[in-house]
């Protein structure tokens, strides 16, 4: 367990203030820091506690820590996965200290240790470099370290008694604090044995901080704070466990006002600017919400008919109203199907993958529309039996086959834990070890296979017999037991996973609910609220951890409803404030000061171009006019090219992050000159096609452009300029007047590709 | 000198050259699999009204135009050729008459051919108004009207959605089933009823049918596609729209039957003093116990989710319980299972002990996995259901869990089972299909042929056996019914085998002819003569590249026989002398083989292996491509034949230069040069009468004009005839150009006796 405590020692005196509204100077903040090291070095003493003169050194409380602050034992070093590094291996982090003792000490012989001269040990003369060495120096001549390493092995390399203290808990100090930019703050870690000693082990910790644009940290635990407000979480780990301090980095601006509250949320984001001074941004205008909605929440740009409405329409109530009606259209259906399906690895691998994927598309954009709840949807995913046919949700068994990617996916998707790691060693940053991560596979250990006609598909059913799993290390039986429970006796003719399903609907459940309004809160705001959003840790918390836990529970309470999550975020005014910032918040990145403009996806960005220039995009073997964000499955990804070029995932990670949201060169090229777009506009029947035939004046057609791409009408500089572009003179190469009609078309599409290329157009805003 | 002149151009020539080459090569190789078979491939529409006639226009496969006839599998169903204004008949067009009192129900439609009897096509029988989709609706604007209580035929256009309208008031309830693979349809449906403005108000996209309640007066729309937006004729379906009834069930359309349910005819074996019993209510997950007594039949759901009946019994030490369930056999997507336990009282309290478990009842042989290659039938003739037997080895009391396994989150009401626990009652279900072996991989062509023998063609049949209660004898087969010139010959099952085979032969002399068969089976059980009918099975379409569809199997109603002169078997393989062999036990049998080739083959010979009881693994025979006679030697030594009475038959791949038709090539090139006269005497006239106009004498220039212009038109007409008379010929001269066919050779059976080796 990690030990996160918060102590009055949040404003102590190891706190060296930079002087934030003073400039920055370098030469003095260097020789601060090395005061603070100094003070530090005399303020905490010897960390090494085990030092000179003291008691036997044992090697979990001593050496481990010394091997895993050297990085002897990281992946990428001794630790690499089953081969170590040129013949020495350490298990990850100090994991499994009883076979790194073996390795140390035994292998080859007892090769690598010397006591009679400790200092001639082959572990010694490596880790100092003085015998080359791949890692480099490691461990200073006669630094603390040197010296409780040859003093271990000096003493005839003692493991330690089962009677020795364990360290039990991990104490960061201080373990909340704010900072103001510029600040560094030394960080003391105090480790608690079970023998009720205390040991300062603040130069043998490890530190890392969870946004490194906010913090910056050094291996003695020196934090040094950025110019970014906001809050900043320094994890800090020792001996397997984990603690973290939790900074918080106000502005300091003045917030005399906020937009009005509307909910919950309005409360929790405008109370955090208020203690961290970040003033919000006004609300959006009426034009920039039908857009931004449309778009977050349909997955599609509105059409000029749907803007004209909304921005004549003077009901009070519209904005609500209008969230209402989208999360009742079939774009709100088909956009979260196309973001869930990806996740849930709907991808097509061979030909005949095209009816189960179809199936599974279906059966998700059902449960969507009908707003199915969330945890029904999960139970009869998970514990899905029979025929894809007859009950699509099969269809997932047939992508996720191993009981290992099952855990994984399950963990990552619906909990938002990363267990990757523990089937192997205990998770480094986390509390999970390979008990939780093997007694989570069990709840899949009873998942029967049949053959069906289909090559590749199986028919799921619950085998009968006892659930549990083996240790893929100890080849240990384990029970099933959900993460952090105790084990399960589940009767053989049990399903388990229905257990595991009822465990998720369970109000109690510290993960589900959570993983899924932060997932959905990063849908719409870009970053969730723990970011990455299925990165849910201890070590990885919350911006606004009242916020997340409120949103949690009204979902709870609401019954797991997903179109409700999608209507608390869009009702309030905080996801309706302006992109624009205020002379204060244009810094803020975590805060939600001020709406955080998105790239729109490739899916959506093709039907937004589609729409807009009145070309519908044909995929292969689906009906005229079906929308990119209606896919079933990836295949398409490969005749359309736009839409591999704009990062639309092949549905091969349960992580969101598969699908690339960065600007690329090739982006901006497909989009001012790639022939299907030019194609787009000047397709017969296209917006330019009827435009260029219509007698309606001009300003009609530039308002009927404006509204259609960016749901707003010009102003009056933009319709001047558009105006006079119209209707110029335009001479062709020999220096003719060029044929009006042939003119006027070129230009039109000129404007509707500088709108098309314009950011107001690429973003969500 | 050219290569270094011109090196990167040498390179392409060779790679042209190699091109070149390879494309002949893949040209020589490429090969059809299976002899051509008449097959019915669509029916529009696909079933009818009792008491009504309408036209049905089918497709098929060589279903020539001229010489074909629509029968179906129930003489109460009708056809005759629709015929044109002209008197002339209408290329596959019938008109189709249902009698006043056939069946409801499901029959079997088919052509008879100039190749003989076709694969069949499922025919409904309804009682409901019948609509025809001619245009097209894939449109709201363009939606077809459809009458309440009306069912309508239509096939889906690819990359689209049909649209059905009607009207309904506030409250009326329907039922919306779309019937497609019940009726060998390649659709998958999704039905979606829609409001007036096309907006989904409830969908179903498993393929069953759509209850809905119209919550306002006004229209709705019923919109119907595949799953994967396929489309085309063979993507039918039969829309069902039926008004719900307070108090009254509406039923599903009719479906074709499963293999697995050759197994299942209902409840057997019971003894008259068995009781029937009920599951619990069904209001709960887990109810309690139902006291049963044995022998008994139970009837129970499998609903809610997750739903497990338990029942209880006493029972004897020494008894011996068999339990038979049956749910998917009926028809649904549930996969049973149960366990019996033993009560085992402690002082802790009762303690349930596992007795025993039961599962599937396994296929009798290992089913096709559909992959590349052939490796073995794609018909499964097990089931999901249950079927096993308690040994009670205690008295007391037992409890027996029943549960679907499919149904842990899902489950349907519709979903129930009937259970049967009796004395043991042996039996057994016969079923059998076409012989299948590796002709090309991937290539499932001839898994759908119908049993259409060409004169001197021996046909086989493969037959498995589902044993029941512990049955094991051995199992003779045989046929009845056969058309004039054809005979049977059952291999028989041999006891604790599965598989056994019927090879069907018809002389080189046969006539034509068609009849319906009946296959059968005949075991002794307990001592009596225990004779069971042989279901027949086949698959609804040719399949050519198994990648790319899964081969549909289904058991056909009937099972008709046919036999064609119009073309020959290309080789036939038959015993010289018409004897039963008799070979001592050990011994080397030599079989003398007369082989009659009538088409070209390639390779150098014919390697065949041998079918029969025990003869399997024996090593493969050589018969040299033109030999007349050969000698087929069998070690039975080898073999460890014993002494007994067998029926053995030689059989293996054959490629075959197939030329299809090619009496119409002679026919054609008749009417072609009929055709090239008459053009050409047609010309001549007209080009003596344009000659004849310029020296006509005034009075006579009008009536000259009149003939030419005349002569004129009989020469366009004589030549569009002819240009058709050429073009049909060389239709029919590439049709006739001789193919690479791969077919399944097989001998006629013989019949051996192994006597007992004396004694020294």
């Amino acid at each position: 367990m990690s030990a996160v405590r918060t102590n009055d020692f949040a404003f102590g005196s190891l706190r060296v203030d930079c002087g934030a509204g003073e400039g920055t100077e370098l030469l003095r903040s260097g020789l601060r820091f090395v005061l603070c090291v100094l003070s530090l070095w005399i303020g905490t003493g010897n960390a090494l506690g085990a030092g000179d003169g003291e008691g036997s050194v044992n090697f979990v409380n001593d050496i481990q820590p010394i091997l895993t602050k050297a990085s002897c034992n990281s992946g990428g070093c001794h630790a690499k996965a089953g081969v170590g590094q040129r013949g020495f291996r350490l298990s990850v982090l100090g994991f499994e200290p009883e076979e790194d003792y073996e390795h140390i000490v035994k292998e080859g012989k007892g090769r690598r240790v010397f006591p009679a001269a400790p200092e001639q040990s082959l572990l010694v003369l490596k880790a100092a470099n003085i015998v080359p060495h791949g890692g480099g120096r490691k461990i200073e001549l006669g630094s603390d370290e040197y010296r409780v390493l040859t003093r271990w092995i000096g003493e005839g390399m003692p493991y330690g008694k089962p009677t020795d203290p364990k360290v039990t808990s991990l104490e960061v100090q201080p373990g909340r604090v704010a900072l103001k930019p510029g600040v560094h703050q030394q960080l003391k870690v105090l480790a608690h044995y079970s023998d009720g000693s205390v040991r300062d082990v603040t130069r043998t910790a490890l530190y890392e901080a969870n946004e490194k644009s906010m913090a910056e940290t050094t291996e003695e635990g020196l934090v040094g704070i950025r110019d970014l407000p906001g809050n900043v979480a320094v994890m800090v780990r020792y001996s397997g466990l984990v603690s973290v301090c939790s900074i918080s980095i106000p502005l300091g601006a003045p917030v005399e006002k906020h937009p009005p509250v509307k909910n919950f949320i309005d409360e929790l984001v405008f109370a955090n600017l208020k203690r961290i001074g970040i003033p919000p941004s006004e609300l959006c205008d009426d034009a920039t919400f039908l857009r931004r909605a449309s778009l977050d929440i349909a997955g599609h740009l509105p059409t000029v008919e749907e803007a004209r409405t909304f921005l004549e329409s003077k009901d009070a109530n519209k904005r609500d109203l209008l969230v209402e009606a989208l999360l009742s259209s079939s774009g709100y259906a088909d956009y979260f199907a196309g973001k869930w399906t990806m996740l849930l690895h709907n991808k097509r691998d061979a030909a005949d993958d095209i009816t189960a994927n179809f199936a599974f598309h279906s059966w998700v954009r059902d449960n969507l529309r009908s707003n199915t709840p969330y945890d029904q949807m999960a139970r009869e995913l998970l514990a899905a039996s029979g025929r894809i046919l007859a009950n699509p949700s099969v269809a997932w068994y047939k992508r996720v086959k191993e009981p290992q990617q099952q855990v994984e996916d399950v963990a990552q998707l619906f909990l938002g834990v990363r267990m990757q790691c523990a089937q192997c060693h205990h998770h480094p940053f986390e509390r999970w070890s390979q008990r939780d991560y093997y007694g989570f596979a069990a709840f899949f250990s009873q998942v029967g296979r049949k053959p069906t006609g289909t090559p590749g598909e199986d028919v799921i059913f619950h085998k009968r017999g006892i659930a549990q799993s083996e240790n893929k290390k100890t080849k240990l039986p384990v029970k099933p037991a959900v993460l952090g429970g105790a084990s399960l006796e589940i009767s053989p003719d049990d399903d388990p996973r229905l257990f595991l399903a009822d465990w998720l609907s369970d109000s109690t459940n510290p993960f589900f609910a959570k993983a899924l309004v932060n997932r959905y809160w990063k849908h719409f705001f870009k970053r969730g609220l723990i970011d990455p959003e299925d990165d849910i840790r201890d070590s990885n918390p919350a911006t606004n951890p009242e916020l997340l836990e409120a949103l949690a529970a009204q979902f709870i309470q609401g019954g797991f409803d997903l179109k409700s999550v999608v209507r608390v975020i869009t009702q309030s005014s905080v996801y309706q404030l302006s992109s624009v910032p205020n002379e204060y918040n244009g810094v803020d990145r975590q805060n939600f000061s001020h709406y955080y403009p998105k790239h729109l996806t490739a899916e959506v960005l093709l039907d937004s171009i589609d729409q807009f220039t009145g070309s519908p995009t044909n995929f292969s073997d689906l009906p005229a006019g079906t929308r990119a964000i209606s896919l079933p499955d990836n295949s398409y990804n490969k005749t359309a090219t736009f839409l591999k070029v704009f990062g639309r995932p092949e549905g091969a990670s349960v992580c969101e992050c598969e699908r690339v949201q960065a600007a690329s060169l090739s982006q901006s090229l497909h989009l001012m000159n790639a022939a299907d777009l030019k194609a787009k506009l000047t397709a017969a029947q296209g917006r330019v096609d009827r435009l260029a035939k219509s007698t309606e004046v001009d300003s009609e057609k530039i308002r009927e452009l404006y509204l259609a791409s960016f749901s707003r009408q010009p102003t009056a500089d933009e319709l001047q300029t558009a105006e006079a572009f119209l209707g110029r003179t335009v001479l062709d190469d020999k220096g003719d007047r060029l044929d009006p009609q042939k003119a006027r078309r070129e230009a039109l599409e000129d404007l509707l590709w500088a709108l098309m290329n314009a950011k107001e157009f690429l973003y969500n805003h | 000198m050219f290569d270094r002149i011109f090196p990167a151009f040498s390179v392409v020539v060779v790679w042209s050259v190699v091109g070149l080459l390879w494309g002949e090569g893949v040209r020589a190789v490429a090969q059809e699999v299976g002899l051509p078979a008449p097959r019915l491939l669509t029916l529009m529409p696909m079933g009818g009204e009792v008491g009504s006639e309408f036209e049905v226009a089918i497709t098929g496969d060589y279903i020539d135009a001229e010489q074909q006839q629509l029968v179906f599998s129930n003489p109460k169903l009708s056809a005759r050729a629709k015929t044109g204004a002209d008197g002339k008949r209408v290329a596959n067009q019938y008109i189709v008459t249902i009698a006043a009192d056939a069946p409801t129900g499901l029959h079997e439609a088919r052509m008879v051919t100039r190749l003989g009897v076709s694969a069949s096509r499922a025919f409904v029988v309804g009682t409901h108004a019948e609509v025809l989709r001619k245009k097209p609706n894939t449109t709201m604007e363009t939606a077809l009207s459809l009458p309440v209580n009306s069912v309508c035929s239509a096939s889906v256009t690819a990359k689209s959605v049909d649209y059905f309208r009607f009207e309904a008031t506030k409250g009326q309830r329907f039922v919306i089933d779309c019937s497609a693979s019940k009726i060998d349809s390649k659709l998958t449906p999704v039905v979606i009823v829609a409001d007036a403005k096309g907006a989904e108000l409830i969908a179903n996209r498993t393929g069953g049918s759509v209850e809905f309640t119209a919550p306002a007066d006004g229209a709705y729309f019923v919109k119907v596609h595949g799953l994967t937006f396929q489309g085309g004729a063979e993507h039918f379906y039969r829309l069902a729209l039926l008004e719900a009834v307070a108090g009254q069930s509406v039923g599903e359309q009719p479906a074709v039957r499963t293999v697995s349910s050759v197994s299942w005819n209902g409840v057997t074996g019971l003894s008259k003093e068995a009781k029937s019993f009920h599951a619990a209510s069904h209001d709960e997950k887990r109810p309690a116990p139902v006291s049963v007594s044995l022998p008994c039949r139970i009837e129970g759901r499998f609903f809610p989710a997750a739903r497990v009946d338990t029942y209880e019994f006493e029972a004897k030490k020494g008894e011996v319980w068999w339990v038979e369930v049956a749910s998917e056999r009926l028809g649904y997507a549930t996969d049973a299972f149960l366990v019996v336990q033993r009560r085992v009282q402690e002082n802790a309290g009762d303690k349930w002990v596992d007795v025993v478990e039961m599962n599937d009842i396994p296929s009798p042989m290992k089913p096709s996995t559909n992959g590349y290659s052939y490796d073995g039938p794609p018909y499964d003739a097990g089931s999901a259901d249950p079927h096993g037997k308690i040994e009670v080895k205690e008295d007391g009391l037992y409890r027996l869990q029943i549960r679907d396994l499919f149904g842990g989150t899902k489950a349907n009401a519709k979903h129930v089972y009937t259970m049967v626990i009796r004395q043991a009652a042996p039996d057994y279900a016969l079923v059998a299909w076409g012989l299948h072996m590796t002709l090309r991989n991937g290539d499932r062509n001839a898994l759908s042929k119908p049993m259409a023998l060409r004169a001197g063609a021996t046909m086989a049949m493969e037959v498995v056996v589902v044993r029941k209660d512990g049955f094991s004898g051995e199992v003779e087969l045989s046929v009845e019914g056969l058309p004039e010139g054809v005979s049977a010959e059952g291999l028989k099952i041999p006891a604790g085998k599965s598989r056994g085979m019927i090879l069907l032969s018809a002389r080189e002399d046969a006539k034509p002819g068609l009849s319906s068969a009946k296959f059968s089976g005949k075991a002794t059980i307990n001592g009596a003569s225990v004779v069971r009918p042989c279901a027949v099975a086949s698959m609804a379409w040719p399949v050519k590249d198994s990648t790319q569809e899964i081969p549909k199997p289904r058991l056909v109603a009937d099972a008709p026989v046919s036999v064609t002169s119009a073309e020959l078997a290309p080789v036939t393989l038959i015993p010289t002398e018409k004897k039963v062999l008799e070979v001592v036990q050990g011994e080397k049998l030599t079989v003398p083989l007369k082989v009659t080739w009538r088409s070209e083959f390639s390779g150098t010979s014919l390697k065949l292996k041998t079918m029969g009881d025990g003869f399997d693994s024996a090593k493969e025979i050589d018969v040299p491509l033109k030999a007349e006679q050969t000698d087929a030697v069998l070690d039975l030594a080898a073999l460890k034949t014993v002494p007994g009475e067998y029926t053995i038959a030689f059989y293996g791949p054959g490629v075959v230069k197939y030329r299809d038709n090619p009496d119409a090539v002679k026919a054609a090139e008749e009417d072609q040069k009929k055709a090239q006269l008459e053009a050409a005497s047609a010309s001549e006239t007209a080009k003596k009468l344009a000659a004849e106009m310029s020296q006509a004498p005034v009075d006579k220039k009008e009536a000259v004009a009149q003939a030419v212009r005349e002569a004129a038109e009989k020469q366009k007409a004589a030549e569009t005839a002819k240009l058709e008379a050429e073009k049909r010929m060389k239709a029919v001269s590439d049709k006739a150009a001789p193919k690479d066919t791969a077919d399944i050779v097989v001998s006629e059976p013989i019949r051996l006796i192994v006597k007992a080796a004396e004694k020294k």
